[in-house]
């Protein structure tokens, strides 16, 4: 049991209700996108296999609901995290500034160990409505508060599913890096998100 | 997030109006006990009622039925119940048990409160506790009259509904009305009280099982109850399982035995399921697939503890066959000349039982969600019906009114329309209802939600109201008759959406005790796997489980309109609040025990469980689960009445106003 436990990396993604974060797991997970998700309650996580050089790990992703009153409910479903996936919607300036929030608000209630380093990553998403047009917080400005906490971050639209993997394999590398137990691992020498991709902004972890 | 906690004051508002209100009720209840005490010098009945009983022992059948009174007496008002000589139903009762129980005049002032027990089956009854802790046994109204003995109380003594349970009436109660939880909460654990002198030098004689009928302070009898049991920790719960599964299994004695050789093996390899399955395909309800499934993937070497109540839910109640839905027809009998209903006890009884025709339900809800009253006329009702219209369109202008340079400085209306425009389009879109892009129905769930969105401005939207108001609207049609229904509702389930989310709290630890009177074994495990906080059924008591395809009989196809059709059936069902104004947390106990060995066998921590209840589906028809729940009901009777913290949703809130809506605006309002 140990050693699985070792294999398990535990994502959790939060941001204001509509962000897309249900979504965002969907196109990862499944390659799947549909304009019907209904609004999360409570909690659900997906699962997705994923291979770093020759070991397999799997990640456990879990969707939050949104609202910020189903907070409390965090306590349960933060434990044991070994990354955060800080969702917003480049179209909603509210869900950008209400980021810092989310992140105080789960560093509160997961406690993790070593708060100063724990890994959050952040998304951009929902670049894709109407061709960038509705956007109101820049690549620039999301780019400088990431920079100045030292978070990775992307820009992503789930919907058309561009930019997901890279994210989620920066969330995964960063998950790893989170790990005590993986010694053998020094995620500052590994690149899984490769120079390559499009907008991959963060991740020079 | 942290900084909305400048701006509540909540606490401190909710707190003023709880006072005010407090103070207002006693001041009315002042006066008139002044008014009437003047008057009157010499002893008068004031309330008299035949027929109410006490049940010494656990059998039905013995009873000592008796004449109540209420006396009223130089200012003070005197409570009698008096057994009636000679006329024992039970050759095993003699007159010494009679004198034991009788109340002699006992002065309110000694009172503390009065609880109010509607059980599925049987008859009404009411425990009344004493200032000191103790309590005399439960009176059965045989003839009712629960309501004008509490109304006759009222008449002519400080007694006022306790903040957190609707059942509970407190009496000479001045105190701090959020200390009242804890005390109320205790009352069902109160101890009995005899006021006969013998009954302490007899214990032995009483045949009381659940008293001893003896007299001791409340401290004793529960260091007695944990000397007996010391089994783990003192915890009550633990003694009130014991309690009720021996109580339980005396009454089931004889099935038992008739049904445990078929059984036996079947509870020695813990694969109850499968068993069952071959003797007993009649009250089976497995979907057959799933079950050989579970068969396959149940490691062999796991031994799944065998539930407690297995053999007694088969063969004794099991719930009452269901019915046919209430039809026109025959509701309409149970309206009397002017549009009243007579006997809406009856009423709830048969749509618990069976539901409502669908062609029905536009009628019948309003009364079930409390929106009409059921003494109320016909014209009564029509009148109504205007005036609450006109009353819902002036809530509606006061934000359709905001013009949109209001709104550019209105930040926290924008916020809120903006989350309430997001989920109402991802709400039930897979009904043909709501199916359309351009749905009028569509528009009319969000008009609605802002509008109660103004009318509750404390509560707001929170998330799962669109899942809620969604089949009120399906059924209702008419934009105002739903915003009603649906603030009734609120009444009962705002708390679940509070910010703290108290409602959902004290719901899911009532969860826990329930699971744990009614299934040790299982709720062991679940502590064992750090699963008590039950947060994954979380979803299925915040939206009723909505969007939870549980429900669906075996031999239909899953179909979404089907799934939709069976929630309104389960919440017209739990609506009628027959039986146990909680019986959705019953619903929740039997789904878990539908699956407790796929659960234990599998292993299942935290993670896995609650990925298995988001996941259920298909897997339960929805009679069965309700017959569960009923017979799980009545098995935990009182004690499970006694897990279920005072104030919990839905119990209907304090008399008029909802004073504990404890959130202020958060981020989303």
């Amino acid at each position: 049991m140990a050693s699985r436990r070792r294999m398990l990396l535990k994502v959790i993604i939060l941001g204001d209700s509509g962000v897309g974060k249900t979504s965002l797991m969907n196109q990862y997970v499944n390659r799947k996108f549909s304009n019907q998700y209904k609004a999360t309650i409570g909690a659900d996580f997906l699962t997705k296999e994923v291979q770093f050089e020759d070991r397999l790990y799997t990640l456990q992703i879990w969707d939050t609901a949104g609202q910020e009153r189903f907070q409390s409910l965090g306590v349960a479903f933060y434990r044991g995290a070994d990354c955060c996936v800080l969702v917003y919607d480049v179209n909603v300036m509210k869900s950008f500034e209400n980021l810092n929030n989310w992140r105080e608000e789960f560093l509160i209630q997961a406690s993790p160990s070593d708060p100063e380093n724990f890994p959050f990553v952040v998304l951009g998403n929902k670049i894709d409505v109407d061709g960038g047009n509705s956007r109101v917080v820049s690549e620039k400005k999301a780019k400088a508060w990431c920079a100045s906490k030292g978070i990775p971050y992307f820009e992503t639209s789930a919907k058309e599913g561009f930019n997901v993997d890279a994210a989620f394999q920066c969330i995964a590398k960063n998950a790893l890096k989170n790990e005590p137990e993986e010694e053998i691992y020094l995620p500052d020498t590994i690149d899984v998100a490769g120079g390559n991709q499009p907008r991959s902004t963060g991740c020079e972890c | 997030m942290h900084e909305i906690d400048v701006h509540d004051l909540s606490d401190d508002a909710d707190y003023a109006a709880s006072v005010q209100q407090g103070s207002a009720s006693m001041n009315r209840s002042n006066s008139s006990k002044q008014g009437s005490s003047g008057e009157q010098e010499g002893a008068e009945i004031v309330y008299v009622k035949d027929n109410v009983a006490i049940h010494p022992t656990q059998y039905a059948s013995e009873r000592i039925s008796g004449r109540l009174k209420l006396i009223k007496q130089g200012g003070s008002l005197f409570m009698t119940w008096i057994p009636y000589k000679g006329q024992s139903s039970s050759a095993r009762l003699s007159e010494k048990d009679k004198s034991l129980y009788t109340i002699r005049a006992v002065p309110f002032s000694d009172v503390r409160s009065i609880r109010r027990h509607t059980p599925t089956l049987g008859w009404q009854y009411v425990i009344v506790v004493l200032s000191s802790g103790l309590a005399f046994p439960p009176l059965y109204f045989y003839n009712g009259g629960v309501r004008e003995f509490l109304a006759t109380i009222k008449q002519h003594a400080y007694l006022v509904r306790s903040a957190d349970d609707a059942n509970v009436f407190l009496v000479n109660d001045f105190q701090d009305p959020l200390q009242r939880t804890l005390s109320s909460l205790e009352l069902p654990r109160a101890v009995s009280v005899t006021n006969s002198p013998s009954s302490a030098a007899a214990p032995s004689e009483s045949p009381s099982s659940w008293m001893d009928g003896e007299t001791f302070d409340r401290n004793s009898a529960l260091a007695q109850q944990n000397a007996r049991q010391r089994q783990k920790h003192n915890d009550p719960a633990r003694d009130l399982s014991i309690q009720v599964l021996e109580k339980f299994s005396l009454v089931t004695r004889f099935a038992r035995e008739t049904t445990s050789q078929l059984f036996g093996e079947a509870q020695g390899d813990g694969f109850i399921t499968n068993d069952r399955r071959k003797h007993d395909g009649k009250t089976h309800d497995y979907p057959r697939i799933a079950e050989s499934n579970d068969a396959q993937k149940l490691p062999e070497d796991v031994p799944v503890p065998a539930d407690p109540l297995e053999f007694d839910k088969l063969s004794l109640v099991w719930g009452k066959p269901r019915q046919p839905p209430l039809g026109t027809e025959e509701w309409s009998a149970f309206l009397d000349s002017e549009g009243r209903i007579t006997d809406s006890e009856t009423v709830r009884k048969r749509i618990f039982y069976g539901g409502v025709e669908p062609d029905l339900r536009k009628e019948v809800w309003r009364f079930l969600l409390g929106y009409h009253s059921y003494d109320s006329t016909y014209a009564e009702r029509e009148y109504l019906v205007s005036v609450k219209k006109s009353e819902y369109e002036t809530i509606k202008n006061q934000w359709k009114s905001i013009s949109k340079e209001q709104a550019k400085r209105f930040t926290k209306f924008r916020e809120r329309r903006g989350l309430i425009e997001k989920d109402v389009v991802r709400t039930d879109r897979s009904i043909s209802f709501y199916e359309e892009d351009d749905s009028p129905n569509i528009k009319c769930l969000r008009d609605i939600l802002l509008t109660y969105s103004f009318y509750n401005f404390d509560l707001g939207y929170c998330q799962g109201m669109s899942d809620l108001l969604s089949p009120i609207l399906f059924v209702m049609g008419d934009e105002s008759e739903t915003f009603w229904c649906f603030v009734a509702l609120m009444e009962r389930l705002g708390p679940n959406f509070n910010r703290d989310q108290n409602g959902m709290h004290s719901q899911l630890f009532a969860l826990s005790k329930l699971v744990e009177l009614l299934d040790i074994p299982l709720h062991n495990y679940f502590e064992q796997k750090d699963c008590l906080n039950y947060f994954f059924c979380f979803r299925w008591v915040l939206i009723q489980f909505k969007r939870q395809a549980v429900f669906i009989y075996l031999y239909l196809v899953s179909c979404r309109e089907f799934e939709f059709e069976q929630t309104i059936r389960l919440w017209e069902v739990l609506w009628t609040h027959y039986g146990s104004e909680h019986l959705q947390l019953y619903v929740c106990v039997a789904i878990l025990k539908r699956h407790r060995s796929k659960i234990i066998g599998e292993g299942m921590d935290f993670d896995t469980l609650l990925k298995f209840i988001n996941e259920l589906s298909g897997h339960i028809d929805l009679d069965a689960i309700l017959r569960d729940a009923e017979a799980l009901c009545i098995c935990a009777g009182e004690n499970g009445e006694s897990c279920i913290p005072p104030g919990t949703p839905p119990s209907l809130p304090v008399d008029d106003t909802s004073m504990y809506y404890q959130q202020d605006d958060d981020d989303v309002l």
